[in-house]
């Protein structure tokens, strides 16, 4: 449905908190209720972050509670 | 994926059209989410200040142990403390927790922050001037703006009531509203396939609500997104039609469970189409059994007044919290 916008505000948060830093994985935190789906959020983070500071960056998912959707955590990734 | 609601389209805009001036204004340039939009940039709430604060603390505290004797040494020692807050490996982050590898950063940040903190001014911003704010929610073609042109027709003598208007294109719902003796706001969310809070937030600036009146706000036609965006209204209401089948509120959950008010449109076409009142009903229970059922025809006006009557029972209550 609107998974990409959601794929772009998860970039965004991202960003944000990476301040430049390159980016090796983002995992959100996704409960049954929270209406994403998640093949469709895979999908549109790819094509969000291509060409950007993020592209490389996988998206991994987390089950969570309720209707939690959430930037659960990032990882930085080590410069050669 | 994305081809419900078609809301992958990369071009899309999102804009607001006065139809008493004809104005139009850009809400958002092509590609732009929220998270871009200029409106509440700085909303996330993280505590980024927690470790400057903790490193001031301290420093005071051994400030004062130290006040009576040597003043030279407290000044010393309270830059010492403040270096233990320093010495992480990235002491600026807006991290909860961070793991020993130093690679982690630790977030949970809501994904629908940015959205919920605008509906949240809203809310208050509506609250805070006694207007009662409806975010109505159906499928495409239930009615909605047929209902809204019938409660407006009822209304408008007794209260002041303005409307939001989102589709993807054209202004053509605003107008009929315009014609109907409302002032009315139309958003185009483009590709967009639901309203967001700032969109509201810009139209409802736009609109420039009266104390104590009635903003009725018309969601996309769109069962799924929706349920998902907080506009800072008070209650969703959902609007079906008898013409839908009653299995919708299986079908569509999510915003069943949403809503307070479930109005069951089109009655007059009830026994050409077979609709089976008590299944429906049965069907809205399940999902939510604290929802309200209003049945009525908009067009014909049947049971018309058992509406109205509960919404100006609504905006009562929101007048006494005012």
């Amino acid at each position: 449905m609107h998974e990409l916008g959601m794929a772009r505000s998860i970039a965004a948060i991202v960003e944000e908190h990476a301040r430049g830093r390159p980016i090796k994985g983002v995992r959100v935190a996704i409960g049954p209720r929270a209406c994403i789906e998640r093949d469709a959020l895979a999908f549109c983070w790819d094509i969000v972050t291509d060409k950007t500071v993020l592209a490389g960056a996988t998206l991994g998912f987390i089950d969570a509670e309720g209707d939690t959707f959430t930037v659960r955590d990032f990882e930085i990734r080590e410069e050669a | 994926m994305c081809g419900v609601c078609g809301c992958a389209d990369p071009k899309s805009e999102v804009s607001m059209t006065n139809v008493d001036t004809g104005a139009t204004q850009l809400l958002r340039a092509s590609g732009q989410s929220l998270a871009d939009a200029h409106a509440f940039a700085h909303a996330h709430g993280l505590p980024h200040d927690h470790l400057h604060d903790h490193d001031h603390d301290h420093g005071h505290d051994h400030h004062h142990a130290h006040d009576h004797s040597h003043h030279g040494h407290s000044h010393d020692h309270s830059h010492d403390h403040s270096h233990h807050g320093h010495s992480h490996d990235h002491p600026h982050d807006h991290v909860l927790e961070q793991h020993p590898a130093g690679n982690h950063v630790a977030l949970e940040a809501a994904i629908l922050g940015k959205n919920d903190a605008i509906a949240a001014r809203n809310r208050g911003w509506f609250e805070g001037r006694g207007v009662l704010a409806l975010n109505f929610v159906s499928s495409p073609g239930s009615g909605k703006t047929a209902l809204l042109e019938a409660t407006i027709k009822a209304l408008k003598d007794q209260v002041a009531i303005s409307v939001i208007e989102g589709d993807q294109m054209t202004t053509n719902d605003a107008d009929r509203i315009r014609a109907a003796g409302a002032p009315a706001i139309q958003v185009n969310t483009g590709a967009g396939c639901h309203l967001e809070a700032d969109m509201v937030a810009e139209a409802a600036r736009a609109l420039n609500p009266a104390p104590g009146s009635l903003l009725l706000i018309e969601n996309v036609g769109n069962l799924v997104c929706p349920a998902m965006f907080d506009l800072g209204e008070a209650m969703k209401i959902a609007v079906i039609s008898t013409t839908e089948g009653e299995d919708k509120p299986l079908k569509y959950p999510h915003m069943f469970r949403a809503v307070g008010i479930v109005i069951i449109n089109k009655m007059d076409l009830a026994p050409h189409v077979g609709f089976d009142e008590a299944a429906c009903r049965a069907n809205i229970a399940t999902v939510n059994p604290k929802a309200e059922i209003i049945e009525v025809s908009a067009r014909t006006g049947a049971n018309f007044g058992a509406w109205t009557e509960r919404l100006q029972f609504l905006l009562a209550e929101a007048k006494a919290r005012f």
